[in-house]
């Protein structure tokens, strides 16, 4: 298969892509934007795992992306609802 | 001619994945930057997957990868909104751009 | 005389929606175990059962249950999805030359939709944020708050129609 090569060259991107979006994550001025960089992170890691999947031909992996996507929801969902909270309480963030 | 179309749907995603990395480190305010990465990792991510099923054909992997396709087409743009949200409840004035021309277009709203 | 016959049928409708939430759940897990072997057909239909007993109040809202919003035309859905893709990409590009150019002009609009039903509303909203360039930042009850990213307009009903595009005649006629 030729296009293996090619799933590989674009997993390459995007994991150097994800981490150029940590610096939205570590630097990001406002906390909206660091959720932002965590957004991007999880779906770009979401494509390496179903590129690898398609190019190993393993099903298994396919099973660990799903989850992976409703987990990185659940976490943006989560983190939301915590600091929302810490903020309506008043607290410093 | 089917790898073609794989390769396509490649090179769309490595472009919209570059553009939207630019987009979220060059613009000024949270809003502008998390439209900018609803091209970066919402069509990228979704012309992988495209790719990744003419790839595969009709096997058990493109039903695997069109269910986390739908499921992705609910998840990501329900993350975008619950941070946009988040951002309009904290008070985040969007960023609007200034018109020289006209200064008192700037004071209001 | 009238309440019991009151409690019959608040009953029925209980029992409606858990069939319904039961189905929906059992298409999921024959999607993706994808096997037909009487074991896992059982324990599925088993597992969607109790899941349903659990989540039928989150899944359908008690006042959505007599509607027929709930059923969908499968067509009209496939057309749909196909009509979103390539909303998404086309609004992708127009995104593309917004950076390349550094050309932007950020504003919030506000607009009505006329979509009656609570699902086909969140779906509005999720195919406006879905497609690059807008977000939906608040949906009460038929009124959206939408950041626009390149705004040709500032003016209500006409910003609506430019975002909502066909999605929301294409919407309407998905849900019976």
């Amino acid at each position: 298969m030729t296009t293996a090569i090619a799933f590989d060259l674009i997993g390459y991107l995007f994991i150097a892509s994800s981490a150029v979006a940590l610096y939205r994550v570590l630097w990001g001025p406002t906390i909206p934007d660091r959720l932002l960089g965590l957004n991007v992170v999880s779906a770009q890691i979401l494509a390496i795992i179903v590129l690898y999947a398609a190019k190993e031909k393993l099903h298994v992996y396919l099973d660990v992306a799903l989850v992976y996507d409703i987990f990185g929801f659940v976490g943006i969902l989560a983190l939301t609802r915590f600091l929302g909270k810490r903020q309506r309480k008043g607290n410093p963030i | 001619m089917i790898e073609l179309l794989v390769y396509l749907f490649l090179f769309l995603a490595l472009v919209f994945n570059l553009m939207g990395l630019i987009g979220i480190l060059l613009f000024p305010d949270p809003y502008t930057r998390l439209q900018a990465s609803s091209t970066c990792s919402t069509t990228a991510v979704v012309s992988v997957f495209i790719a990744v099923m003419i790839d595969a054909g009709l096997s058990a992997i493109t039903g695997k990868v069109f269910v986390i396709t739908l499921f992705f087409f609910v998840s990501s743009p329900v993350g975008a909104h619950i941070i946009a949200h988040y951002a309009w409840n904290m008070g985040i004035v969007p960023w609007r751009k200034l018109r020289k021309s006209r200064p008192e277009d700037s004071s209001h709203g | 005389m009238r309440v019991p016959f009151k409690m019959k049928a608040s009953f029925k409708w209980k029992l409606v929606r858990i069939l319904f939430t039961t189905v929906w759940l059992f298409g999921g897990w024959l999607l993706y175990t994808g096997s037909f072997e009487p074991v896992s057909l059982g324990l599925g239909v088993v597992a969607s059962f109790l899941v349903a007993i659990a989540t039928y109040d989150l899944f359908i809202a008690e006042h959505e249950a007599a509607k027929k919003g709930l059923l969908v035309r499968i067509h009209y859905g496939i057309l749909y999805l196909l009509y979103l893709l390539a909303q998404m990409y086309l609004s992708s590009f127009a995104v593309l030359f917004n950076i390349l150019r550094g050309n932007i002009n950020p504003r919030i609009v506000h607009f009505r939709t006329r979509l009656h039903s609570d699902l086909a509303r969140a779906l509005l909203a999720t195919s406006i944020t879905l497609t690059p360039g807008t977000i939906a930042i608040d949906l009460q009850e038929d009124h959206l708050i939408v950041h626009w990213l390149d705004a040709k307009t500032t003016h209500s009903k006409y910003a609506g129609t430019l975002i909502k595009g066909k999605m929301e005649t294409l919407l309407s006629r998905v849900f019976l």
